[in-house]
């Protein structure tokens, strides 16, 4: 039976939700799931991840790998894969992710396949399901090498409790840090309380917004609503909106159940970071923009009258 | 320095994609440079108009791809390589990154710069494999590029938690985002000179690499068909009043679509 190897998402030492997803559908393919869990003081996950689904878990866990680099999560990867023999290396959706996978691939001399929406196994062969061209079209992939490397879409799958492993830690070594690229410092962006690719519902603001001051009127919406606070490239390359609330082709891939796009045009490079939104609501001035053509729920008016009228009428229908 | 900067000729994205018995129609398509490798262009002769660099650019694709060419020499690119060869068409990432070491090898480079996906794959592989097969430190999703001096580079990316800063030596290869930069137009002057200006051809035999170098015999990955994607449906639109209207739609959201 096919070997998979899950790499856990792990952010400030708390696992994401994309982890438990990839784990529970690896379940569905194979009994035989291990997990990889890199950075520093996250011993605490193990008992999480063999809850999740995994019987074998390689922890690399060292101050070392406090600050992402992609040359040491690699190594770490790397030295999982061999240990496991593993067939199937399955990363969840992240930056880090994307600048890991190709590397790991690269070095078995296998292949890659990014934002991957399903994946069988037909015939003895790993196929993946994922989109391409902006989201236009998809592509059905066959791997002909292995391990088959795929960063999986955020939301691309359930996470069902019904399987639990057991605790079954190897320590991996850990790499020298690459001299030839090294981290001077990470500035961080402000933190949200709730991460978009988790998020059950996301508010996202385009330029329609202007300013800080729009911004804050629809922040107070996401609020409300306790949801994550996503942006159009166009607010991030205006400094108001910072880089890791992106939602778009560039930026994050989120499949809330409810998408509120404040503003936004619906340029196709934003369009296919959010289609998978179970039900978008859509607000613009324009009756002609592009977003209504992807909105269940299209308000035609001036967003710095609706939102607060929005704001209002939730709380209604919430009371 | 010596920069290799790599552009792809791409379907125009903002045009129509029909999908037919799980290939893509070709009528009416149009092609384009990859806009990712617009931002590696400008961010290559930013550096050699600040710096002083020796530009070389590099692109495998049919005899369209020289438009793509032109427009790089256009933009301000010397000198540039054209890899066509029928037997690339249904080359992966792996493949092109391939080829991709060869020139690298050919040439003295201290420096390679890719654009962070192609927007025909949306892979984002080719640039940090390439990286990978020739060993040299990659750093991805770039948007600020600075020369510490010969040997290193200070370069900002984006990654999870933020912009991190990282120091490079070269020989190394950046892949760049489309926050870098915004592409200059190129002057009707350039476009003239660009027309004049010479292009090296090249065949994977030119090149003495068979298909089994480039991982293409057997390929490592194969598109067995194209789907067209589910297309979401215009809902419900509403215009007039922002109060009746508004209230409306948070009512269809809470009884009808019941997600609030
Ligand atoms: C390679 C590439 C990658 C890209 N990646 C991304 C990406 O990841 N994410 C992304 O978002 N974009 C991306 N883009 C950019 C994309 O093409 C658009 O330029 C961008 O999404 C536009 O942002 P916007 O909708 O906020 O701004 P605009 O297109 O300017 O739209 C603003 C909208 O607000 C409306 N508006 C204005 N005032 C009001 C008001 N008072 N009330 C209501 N509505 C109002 C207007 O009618 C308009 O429709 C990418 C582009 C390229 C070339
Ligand atoms: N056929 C090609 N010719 C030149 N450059 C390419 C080619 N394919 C990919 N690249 C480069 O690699 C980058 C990433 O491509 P991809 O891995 O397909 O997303 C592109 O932005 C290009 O800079």
């Amino acid at each position: 039976m096919t070997k998979i190897l899950v790499v856990a998402d792990i952010k400030q030492n708390a696992l994401k939700k994309g982890t438990l997803e990839l784990i529970s559908k690896a379940r569905t393919l194979s009994e035989n799931v291990a997990v990889v869990a890199i950075g520093n003081h996250i011993e605490g996950l193990i008992p999480e991840l063999a809850q999740a689904g995994t019987d074998t878990q390689y922890l690399a866990n060292d101050n070392k790998l406090e600050m992402f680099s992609a040359s040491s999560y690699a190594n770490c990867v790397i030295q999982a894969v061999k240990q496991y023999q593993a067939e199937q290396v399955w990363f969840a959706f992240s930056e880090s992710s994307k600048a890991t996978a190709p590397r790991v691939a690269a070095r078995f001399k296998s292949a890659c396949a990014t934002e991957i929406t399903d994946i069988s196994i037909e015939n003895g062969k790993v196929i993946v399901n994922r989109p391409a061209i902006a989201g236009k079209v998809y592509q059905k992939i066959q791997f002909n090498t292995s391990p088959a490397v795929v960063i999986v879409r955020a939301g691309a799958f359930d996470i069902d409790g019904e399987y639990s492993g057991t605790e079954n830690i190897h320590n991996l070594e850990i790499p020298e840090t690459d001299l030839r690229a090294v981290i001077q410092k990470i500035i961080q962006d402000a933190g949200e309380e709730i991460d978009l690719a988790d998020a059950d519902i996301v508010v996202s603001v385009g330029r329609g917004v202007k300013d800080q001051t729009g911004v804050d009127l629809v922040k107070a919406l996401a609020k409300d609503l306790k949801a994550g606070f996503g942006s159009s490239r166009a607010m991030v390359d205006a400094g108001v909106m910072p880089h890791n609330s992106q939602v778009g082709q560039t930026g994050k891939i989120v499949s809330p159940t409810l998408y509120f796009a404040i503003g936004i045009s619906g340029a196709i490079q934003h369009v296919a970071g959010m289609n998978g939104a179970k039900v978008i609501v859509a607000v613009n001035k324009d009756s002609e923009a592009p977003i209504f053509n992807v909105a269940d729920y299209g308000i035609v008016g001036d967003l710095f009258e609706v939102v607060p009228i929005l704001r209002d009428e939730i709380k209604k229908v919430r009371n | 320095m010596k920069i290799l900067t790599t552009v792809k000729k791409v379907v125009d994205v903002e045009l129509n994609i029909q999908v037919k018995e799980g290939k893509i129609v070709q009528d009416g398509l149009q092609y384009v440079m990859n806009a990712w490798d617009e931002n590696a262009v400008e961010a290559t002769v930013q550096l050699k108009e600040n710096n002083g660099a020796e530009t070389t650019l590099v692109c495998m694709g049919d005899s369209e791809s020289t438009l793509m060419i032109r427009k790089a020499y256009a933009m301000g690119i010397e000198n540039g390589i054209h890899v066509d060869d029928p037997l690339l068409e249904s080359a992966d990432s792996n493949g092109y990154a391939k080829v991709l070491k060869k020139i690298y090898e050919n040439g003295d480079y201290d420096l390679i710069i890719t654009g962070k996906q192609a927007q025909d794959t949306d892979n984002g592989h080719t640039g940090i494999m390439l990286a990978e097969y020739l060993d040299i430190p990659c750093v991805s999703n770039v948007v600020a590029i600075e020369v510490v001096d010969e040997s290193q580079l200070a370069v900002s990316r984006i990654g999870d938690s933020g912009t991190e800063i990282i120091n490079v030596n070269l020989p190394a290869l950046l892949t760049v985002s489309d926050s870098i930069n915004e592409p200059r137009l190129p002057a009707l002057r350039g476009i003239m000179m660009a027309k004049k200006k010479a292009i090296e051809t090249k065949t994977l035999a030119d090149l003495e690499l068979t298909l089994e170098q480039i991982d293409m015999q057997p390929v490592r990955t194969e598109i067995l068909e194209y789907q067209a994607p589910s297309v979401r449906q215009a809902g419900k639109k509403f215009e007039g009043d922002a109060a009746e209207i508004t209230a409306k739609v948070v009512q269809l959201l809470s009884n009808e679509a019941k997600v609030i």
